[in-house]
């Protein structure tokens, strides 16, 4: 990801987040028809069934930024995963029509930050993905089946991903 | 339904097969006791597999009495490459099932890829193969 690097945006308050989710955004859905040069408000839009699936990928790949930037050490280990979600939430974005994400406030820690240790990071991470694995199931189980194989392989994924953390 | 489970019948046989091959390359108990686990949960699949087909009123195809490996087969290292390949193999057999099927089909597909890509994901870390995991398990 192009964009995941050293993104700056000092004299606003948009958090790196957001805007790598406006990008994306706009890279899926285009600037046909997404409103953004329309003068009528938006309808107010269904979410989609996978939308939580799409909060669920952009949140856990923050979770491994802020646990790489407190536990350094670990990020050999735990940026290729940080990864597997941001190809995650790429795809659902795209099949979706529209990726502004839901995310909270994206910033890293301060300093101050207590820094936890190794090992509780990363049960604290294998924790979140076997949640997050089981709501993939779920989701699988209940798509139509052109997102059934989508949703299954990021299902699987996360099962590999609490297996890399064990 | 039926030309999907029959490829995912394919794969689950050849890697039985596969891990007899395999086996006999490693040598410690660690390596062995996963092989022989992963085997078992192949030839699980496997019956499954065939009772379904049955059930569907599908004949099996017999399976071949030998395959031909991607690559030889000589030493520890590419007895857990070719444990990787197989994994992945098997996981990308499962995953046109999914959108073929609904309700405890597919549950049963999503849980035989899920398997083949964390068994995957071992073999990758005992070989130290990095990363040892896949983005989208079972898409080719």
């Amino acid at each position: 990801m192009v964009l995941t690097g050293a993104v700056r945006m000092s004299g606003t308050r948009h958090s790196r987040r957001r805007v790598l989710g406006t990008v994306a955004g706009l890279g899926a859905a285009g600037l046909a028809g997404c409103g953004l040069f329309d003068d009528d408000p938006e309808p107010p839009r269904v979410p989609d069934p996978l939308q939580p699936l799409l909060d669920e990928a952009i949140a856990l790949a923050a979770s491994y930024d802020r646990a790489i930037v407190t536990q350094p050490g670990l990020a050999a280990r735990l940026a290729p995963l940080a990864d597997d979600h941001r190809a995650h939430a790429t795809e659902l974005a795209r099949l979706i029509g529209q990726a502004l994400p839901s995310t909270g406030p994206a910033s890293a820690p301060a300093a101050s930050a207590p820094a936890e240790a190794a090992a509780q990071t990363v049960a604290t991470l294998r924790a979140a993905e076997q949640a997050a694995q089981k709501s993939a199931v779920t989701a699988c189980k209940a798509a139509p089946p052109e997102r059934a194989a989508l949703v299954g392989s990021i299902a699987a994924c996360r099962a590999t991903h609490a297996e890399a953390l064990r | 339904m039926i030309p999907q489970l029959g490829a995912a019948l394919a794969a689950e046989e050849a890697a039985i097969y596969a891990y007899g091959v395999i086996g006999v390359h490693l040598n410690s108990r660690g390596d062995e006791t996963e092989a022989r686990t992963a085997e078992q949960a192949h030839r699980g699949r496997r019956d499954y597999l065939v009772a379904r087909l049955s059930q569907l009123k599908a004949s099996s195809a017999p399976s071949p009495a030998g395959y031909e490996l991607p690559f030889p087969v000589t030493d520890r290292a590419t007895a857990l490459k070719l444990a990787i390949r197989i994994e992945d193999g098997v996981a990308q057999s499962w995953r046109p099932v999914l959108t073929v099927t609904t309700g405890n089909d597919r549950g049963t597909a999503l849980a035989a890829m899920t398997g083949a890509a964390v068994r995957a994901t071992r073999w990758r870390r005992l070989a130290e193969v990095t990363p040892v995991t896949l983005a989208f398990p079972g898409r080719p």
